[in-house]
């Protein structure tokens, strides 16, 4: 994986689009890697007792989902220093996580990325994400 | 009283109360960032990025996992929001949902490092009309230490706790915006029939100090007697509002209720003779200087309590 | 005031016959009465006396462990003398003060002073507590004028102190550096330090971040949890115990004019510990000694700044002299006067200066890991920026 420098991004680059799947497997296992527990994460019949459709994906997978956009887009060599999300709808199992963003800032090789995580009902997540990249060679 | 004024006046009681308890620590992680659960993590989330594993790094957002309590029970202190939710579901606000969460990372944590989470209280803002009903926007803060008090990863947490409508909405819609309501300043001066006056004062715009009726002695801090004569006959005097700074410091850490660091605080000398402490406010900290002159401003803390500050003056 | 007449103190001549610790730790695991209890039983065994030969007992208003319960935990009886002392760390020396005080008197033979707490793993000192505002007791109004603008941790109330200094004296952040760099490389050679065998340089000082400008971190001492007990008897009496005994040559508290807690910034210029300077007065007078008498010196550390003005008050070197004392090497342990030789409360433990005394006594006695050559008489002070307490401890 090769990490972008600071030169080769600018205000108004725009993140290739990606999308997750949001199987049961992957709802599942990212709430227990997450340390997790929360019946409505894993248990189905629960889930609907309480009157959601699904299992519906944890925050703290909503915030590594940001975070590995963003990584897999940079590269590896690129620190991220904060991401801010405002939560909006539920993120159900059987549902897909799209994603989107757009660099909105950028400062002595500091940037601000502006992301947006769709699914059926509409926003899940919408936020920022900011990062320092490598400087790149001159000229 | 209403009931609902009865519910909402504790509510707010208690987050006043919860916020001055300032930041409250946890117990340290039951494990140190190690291998198995980073490995464990990138896979679950298709993290594919090399460098964590290669560099022995946790991903940032992995933050909260390490001092997630996951099926222990009694494994975790209690937080000062615990009993704030108790409350909330106890005046009907059962419902919840999470609305924002800002995360920002010092540095990325290593192999080995063991975190302690601490919380803080910050703010109860409601009641809100919002789609899914009528609720509590609470908010609070949680810094995550290693050893040898590092801060190395914070969090901005908010939740709306809400009463169900009755119909449970077909979908959760985007909670309202922000709330603006003022909660009371956590860092209240105590006041009794000596010091009444001096903020009596702050709130008129004046900045009062106590004056010896008999022989004119200034006095700050006020005290029941003159310091020169004894006599307890006292009245006031309004200084012209402005000073030198005398000394100073910049407060980094640890986080202090109700202020956002770095921040200065200052003991002023009045033209009247008697030195104050207060907070150097609209100045770039790195212009701060002993010898600097100063004009008094006062800033509003909440809905009771006006801080007389200093900002840059005239030489 | 002659030696004279100073009274009974001096004369009846009381003596610390025993002292014992807990290891200093950062989690100890266990209760601050049980860090306690152990503590007093090891002091106790160190004298090579029993429990049931205590009848007084003294500690800080601020611990959290009552005599009685210290006292039914290690099986002590009746009890005839039982004294706290105010002002936080101020108390340290002036426990073996009223010890003695009890002893001179015949209010009680056998006085064991204790401080123990979990101050790292449980109630830190250091966290903002909105509290301390929240009754207008006359402390809680004393407060009321620093709190409101968040100047509100012992870090940030001794900072305003030592920004003052720096601009009177012309001293500078690496003048402070320079102590905690000696007390860190005295404790790199105590084994019961808990920073033992890690010293720092001054750029590491230098380096570490802000707590509160213009002190760094490695300004400021560290958290501890521990517990350290001190016997207190007649000099008489403590020659025929088990260890040689350390005479309590001298022993005084003092506040000073206009004294607050830990924010006198209303008097005088700032710059220095009038309360010391009254501690250290009383001491010189009472003892018939002068700074040249004293081999070491136990000067309370809880922030650098504060040790260089102990150094002027207690009249080692003159006013704004401090700096270039240290930097020429004045507080090494080849210095003129090595200063806390055990590493003090930056280096080895903050037991609230508890740890100073029981160093003393070691030096007195010769059983120190640093240990100085031909130590008559070691002054011992106790916390700063606070009413607080000093003593001068001899052999014999």
């Amino acid at each position: 994986m090769r990490t972008l420098t600071a030169h080769e991004v600018t205000t108004g680059t725009a993140l290739p689009p990606s999308s997750v799947e949001l199987t049961p497997t992957m709802v599942i296992s990212t709430a227990l890697a997450t340390m997790d527990f929360t019946p409505v994460h894993h248990d189905t019949a629960l889930a609907r007792a309480q009157g959601s459709k699904d299992i519906f994906l944890n925050i703290l997978t909503t915030m590594g989902l940001v975070e590995r956009y963003v990584t897999d887009w940079a590269g590896p060599a690129a620190v991220i220093g904060g991401i801010n999300v405002r939560l909006g709808v539920p993120a159900y199992a059987g549902d897909r996580l799209s994603f989107e963003g757009t660099v909105v800032s950028d400062a002595d090789g500091r940037f601000t990325v502006e992301v947006r995580g769709r699914v059926s009902l509409g926003d899940h997540a919408t936020g920022t994400v900011t990062l320092t990249l490598p400087a790149g060679r001159a000229g | 009283m209403t009931r609902e004024d009865r519910i909402h006046e504790e509510l707010r009681e208690l987050a006043a109360k919860q916020v001055a308890l300032g930041e409250v620590r946890g117990v340290p992680a039951a494990d140190p960032v190690n291998v198995p659960m980073i490995r464990h993590w990138l896979a679950a989330m298709g993290d594919a990025n090399p460098v964590y594993l290669d560099q022995g790094l946790a991903p940032p957002a992995m933050a909260q996992v390490w001092t997630m309590q996951g099926l222990r029970t009694g494994a975790r202190g209690r937080s000062p929001v615990d009993d704030m939710m108790t409350a909330l579901d106890a005046g009907g606000y059962t419902g919840v949902v999470a609305t924002n969460c800002e995360q920002t990372y010092h540095r990325y944590v290593r192999v080995g490092e063991r975190l302690t989470a601490a919380t803080r209280f910050t703010d109860l803002a409601g009641p809100k009309r919002t789609a899914l009903g009528v609720g509590y926007f609470a908010t609070w803060n949680i810094t995550w230490y290693v050893e040898d008090d590092e801060p190395v990863a914070e969090m901005l947490f908010r939740v709306l706790k809400f009463r169900p409508a009755e119909r449970p909405a077909e979908r959760p819609a985007e909670p309202s915006p922000e709330p603006s309501r003022r909660e009371p300043y956590p860092l209240r001066p105590a006041t009794n029939q000596d010091t009444a006056f001096f903020w009596e004062g702050t709130k008129r715009g004046e900045l009062r100090i106590q004056s010896c009726a008999d022989c004119g002695e200034l006095r700050h801090p006020p005290g029941p007697l003159c310091p020169r004569c004894r006599s307890a006959d006292r009245t006031h005097t309004l200084a012209t509002g402005t000073g030198t700074l005398y000394s100073y410091v910049v407060h980094h850490h640890p986080p202090v209720p109700g202020r956002e660091a770095p921040f200065v605080v200052g003991v002023v000398e009045l033209p009247e003779g008697v030195r104050i402490v207060g907070n150097v406010v609209d100045c770039p900290i790195e212009e701060v200087t002993i010898g600097m002159p100063l004009r008094v401003t006062y800033r509003s803390m909440d809905d009771r309590l006006v801080l007389p500050m200093w900002t840059p003056g005239e030489a | 005031m002659t030696r004279k007449e100073t009274g009974e103190l001096a004369q009846a001549r009381a003596a610390v016959a025993g002292i014992g610790a807990t290891e200093f730790s950062k989690k100890s695991g266990r209760s601050e009465l049980r860090l306690a209890a152990e503590a007093v039983l090891a002091a106790l065994d160190d004298a090579g006396l029993s429990p049931g030969d205590v009848d007084g007992m003294v500690t800080y208003s601020q611990d959290t462990n009552q005599e009685i319960a210290v006292a039914r935990e290690t099986g002590v009886g009746d009890l005839t003398f039982f004294s706290r002392v105010e002002y936080g760390g101020g108390a340290a020396c002036a426990t073996v003060a009223h010890a003695a005080m009890a002893v001179a008197t015949g209010m009680a033979r056998t006085v064991v002073c204790y401080r123990a707490f979990n101050e790292r793993s449980g109630r830190r000192f250091g966290r903002p507590n909105a509290g301390l505002t929240g009754e207008p007791t006359s402390q809680g109004l004393e407060m009321s004028w620093h709190v409101p603008y968040g100047l509100m941790t012992p870090a940030a109330w001794v900072a305003m102190f030592a920004r003052r200094y720096m601009h009177v004296h012309g001293a500078t952040s690496e003048d402070f550096g320079r102590v905690a760099v000696a007390m860190r490389r005295h404790a790199a050679t105590n084994p019961a330090a808990w920073f033992h065998g890690r010293p720092i340089t001054l750029a590491e000082h230098q380096a570490s971040r802000w707590i509160v400008e213009p002190l760094h971190l490695l300004d400021c001492c560290q958290e501890s949890d521990g517990a350290v007990a001190l016997v207190v008897t007649s000099a008489e009496r403590a020659r025929d115990l088990r260890r040689s005994p350390a005479v309590i040559t001298a022993a005084a508290q003092g506040a000073g004019a206009g004294q607050m807690m830990m924010t006198s910034y209303y008097r005088d210029d700032m710059t220095g510990l009038p309360e010391m300077s009254v501690v250290g007065g009383r001491l010189w007078e009472m003892s018939g000694l002068s700074p040249r008498d004293i081999r070491t010196a136990i000067l309370y550390d809880h922030f650098t700044p504060f040790v260089l003005a102990q150094l002027e008050e207690l009249g080692f070197c003159g006013r704004g002299e401090a700096p270039d004392f240290v930097k020429d090497g004045g507080i090494e342990l080849d210095g003129h006067l090595p200063v806390n030789p055990h590493g003090g409360q930056l280096g080895e433990a903050y037991i609230h200066g508890m740890n100073g005394i029981a160093e003393a006594v070691r030096q007195i006695r010769g059983t120190a890991a640093n240990q100085l050559t031909g130590v008559a008489n070691v002054l011992v002070t106790a916390g700063t920026g606070v009413p607080t307490s000093g003593l001068i401890l001899s052999a014999g």
